[in-house]
């Protein structure tokens, strides 16, 4: 299916680039999810660059998609992002990894690496939400799991798209994701707290 | 006082001298026509318009722009929009006699007690119970139901007893009963779907037995659109002894429903699907079968008198309405049951049936689309409302779609239905739903609007 925004190169910069900022996140090999800092945050690009907090990253979307004033725009935006959306083995879509309260179908895929970052992998049979999940991945995909704790939705409601977004709506999947994302963080701390706190 | 509500208010009016006609397709096409009752040549455009035109002045929040385009509602099912005369009702209420009912020696508590109470007996000519204490004020049909449920059904069900339900029922018919089926040991049977996609009654007959103890059925179907012969279900049930509880929350808001002519021991419905205000369901209970069950919720309003270690009931409908209730939106129900009434349900239904069958021929037109439900024709009665799937594209986001680039309101998802779309083999679907003020041209700019959001997914 081609989509809106198919071609990065559509984004110009937006934010500057800061070469100081600290380290946070060991991207995977093969996460194609690197921050690029473009209008359009979340890009395809497999260059690494320097990593930024998920606050950083969050400042930096919640700006992107503040600039789009047509919400048509932000759905095209989110659809691009879709289309960037890590690969999801097929196999992993399984009940237990089946976001539930959704009226959208998401599975996501929760393990926390060697160093004890969380490593999230997402997907869903709605594009729109594939956008979504993307986001939310990019912000929180190799954050420490204080980190994906801590985070609010609240945050993210400029990336709403109608009812979709809205924190309190029964068919809010993306909220319903980022508490899956967060339980499944804390269930997975609690089974491996020792060796985190080494690692810490 | 029974017998002083007159279904038909003879002052009542429900032409809006202003009205706007909506765009076709994508083109806001909006003309103003001052309405002379003494002018012939008025009367008689106004009488050439479809119901939809001449009601849609009654409803302020049509006339709309939303994400820059004019408002096409079509969420009709999750609920209706509300007339002028039902704000204005509401507001009176709060501005003129807000007080406490059933208590206060006082003015403005008699008044708001008259007014409550009268729109219990509007209801009741409504639906035509034969008593206005028939009718039992809830907060929704979902309460309604769970009354019927945690009192009734606790009260007569044991183990190995039978419920039937189908599998099209809303969640707020099957849970419930859920619930009382494990902590009884009731057992639960569903109808399933015959291949035109309706609740199999045919199946449910047989399913029918001396074990059936209730049965459990929608009037109309939320998502196949579907009208079931309740009359049929009730005579069969009762044959065997069981009692029906009917969920007619989307037939009394678009057609004639007579609980006697039913049969119907227990009916529910919800005041905000029928243009009323949020806040208020009622149940319908046979006189005898209402005084035989325990209250629900124990508080004040329910009580015949309280002692520190025990209390005694009131009759019904007070022993069920625990707490002070939603008096304002009982009241502004009264309204919307004179507004309804105003216009005929018998005429909102012939109206309805019509726009239905235009939006369920418009959309089966439109390629790639699957509608749910049967195919509506002379023998086959459907309501107003499609739910459907476009191949390869997922509700939600069709849905969103229409709202953000069109300004169309439609519901995605499983509709509080999730059963009946796992029997359907699907996940969610999109659902547009009319109501009588709902136009052709609505349907038009609807479609039109549809047709853009597959163009744009599969460009």
């Amino acid at each position: 299916m081609a989509l809106f925004f198919s071609s990065p190169s559509s984004c110009s910069s937006l934010l500057p680039i800061s070469t100081n900022t600290p380290p946070r996140i060991i991207p995977r090999n093969n996460n194609k999810l690197f921050f690029k800092p473009l209008t359009c945050s979340i890009s395809n690009s497999t260059k690494s660059n320097p990593i930024y907090s998920s606050s950083y990253k969050l400042q930096h979307i919640v700006t992107e998609f503040k600039s789009l004033s047509e919400p048509i725009d932000r759905v095209k935006r989110l659809l691009h992002y879709a289309t960037l959306l890590p690969r999801f083995n097929e196999l992993g879509r399984v009940s237990s990894n089946k976001v539930t309260g959704c009226t959208v179908q998401v599975w996501l895929d929760v393990r926390m690496d060697e160093f004890g970052r969380m490593r999230f992998l997402a997907d869903s049979d709605s594009e729109i939400m594939k956008g979504f999940c993307s986001c939310l991945i990019w912000l929180l995909d190799g954050e420490f799991p204080e980190d994906v704790l801590k985070f609010n939705m609240e945050d993210l409601e400029v990336l709403n798209i109608g009812s979709y977004g809205r924190a309190n709506s029964r068919v809010n999947t993306w909220n319903s994701v980022l508490i899956s994302m967060k339980k499944r963080t804390q269930l997975l701390v609690e089974n491996d707290l020792p060796s985190l706190c080494l690692l810490h | 006082m029974e017998g002083v509500v007159s279904k038909l208010p003879s002052t009542f009016k429900f032409i809006n001298p202003n009205f706007t006609i909506r765009r076709t397709t994508c083109i806001k096409l909006k003309r103003t026509i001052s309405y002379c009752s003494s002018s012939s040549s008025a009367t008689a455009l106004v009488e050439s318009l479809s119901l939809g035109h001449i009601t849609r002045p009654d409803f302020p929040i049509l006339h709309q722009e939303v994400n820059s385009s004019p408002l096409v509602y079509l969420d009709n099912a999750a609920t209706s929009q509300k007339p002028s005369v039902v704000l204005e009702k509401l507001r009176d209420y709060y501005e003129s006699y807000n007080s406490n009912v059933h208590r206060g020696i006082h003015t403005l508590s008699a008044r708001a007690t008259d007014e409550y109470e009268l729109a219990r007996k509007k209801v009741a000519n409504f639906v035509n119970a034969s008593e206005s204490s028939e009718i039992v004020f809830t907060k929704n049909a979902t309460e309604a139901i769970n009354l019927v449920a945690y009192s009734w059904g606790l009260e007569n069900l044991k183990r190995g007893d039978e419920v039937i339900l189908t599998v099209a029922e809303h969640h707020s018919a099957l849970v419930p009963w859920q619930i009382v089926a494990e902590k009884t040991g009731a057992i639960l049977k569903h109808v399933s779907l015959t291949k035109e996609e309706v609740p199999d009654v045919e199946k449910l007959k047989e399913m029918l037995s001396e074990k059936t103890k209730l049965v459990v059925t929608h009037h109309v179907s939320n998502t196949l659109g579907s009208v079931l012969p309740i009359k049929d279900i009730t005579h069969w049930s009762h044959a065997v002894g069981a009692k029906v509880l009917v969920d007619a929350c989307q037939s009394v808001p678009h057609m004639v429903v007579d609980v006697q002519s039913l049969d119907a021991d227990f009916l529910v419905a919800s005041s905000h699907k029928m243009c009323g205000p949020t806040g208020v369901g009622f149940l319908y209970g046979k006189r005898e079968i209402l005084i035989g069950m325990p209250p629900f919720l124990g508080g004040g309003e329910m009580i015949s008198d309280v002692f520190l270690d025990h209390s005694t009931y009131a009759e019904p409908p007070s022993r069920f309405e625990a707490g002070t209730p939603a008096i304002g939106e009982v009241i502004g129900l009264g309204a919307a049951i004179d507004y309804l009434s105003g216009i005929g349900m018998q005429k909102i239904h012939d109206y309805e049936t019509e726009l239905g069958t235009y939006l369920y021929g418009s959309l089966r037109s439109v390629p790639l689309v699957r509608i749910y439900g049967p195919v509506p024709s002379q023998n086959v009665r459907r309501a107003a409302l499609c739910s459907f799937n476009v191949q390869n594209i997922h509700a939600t986001d069709i849905a969103a779609i229409l709202d953000q680039q069109y300004g169309v309101a439609i519901r995605s998802g499983h509709h509080c239905a999730q059963p009946l779309h796992e029997y359907l083999g699907i996940h969610a679907s999109a659902r547009a739903s009319l109501h009588f003020y709902n136009t052709k041209e609505d349907v038009d700019a609807f479609i039109a609007a549809l047709k853009g959001t597959i163009d744009f997914f599969s460009s």
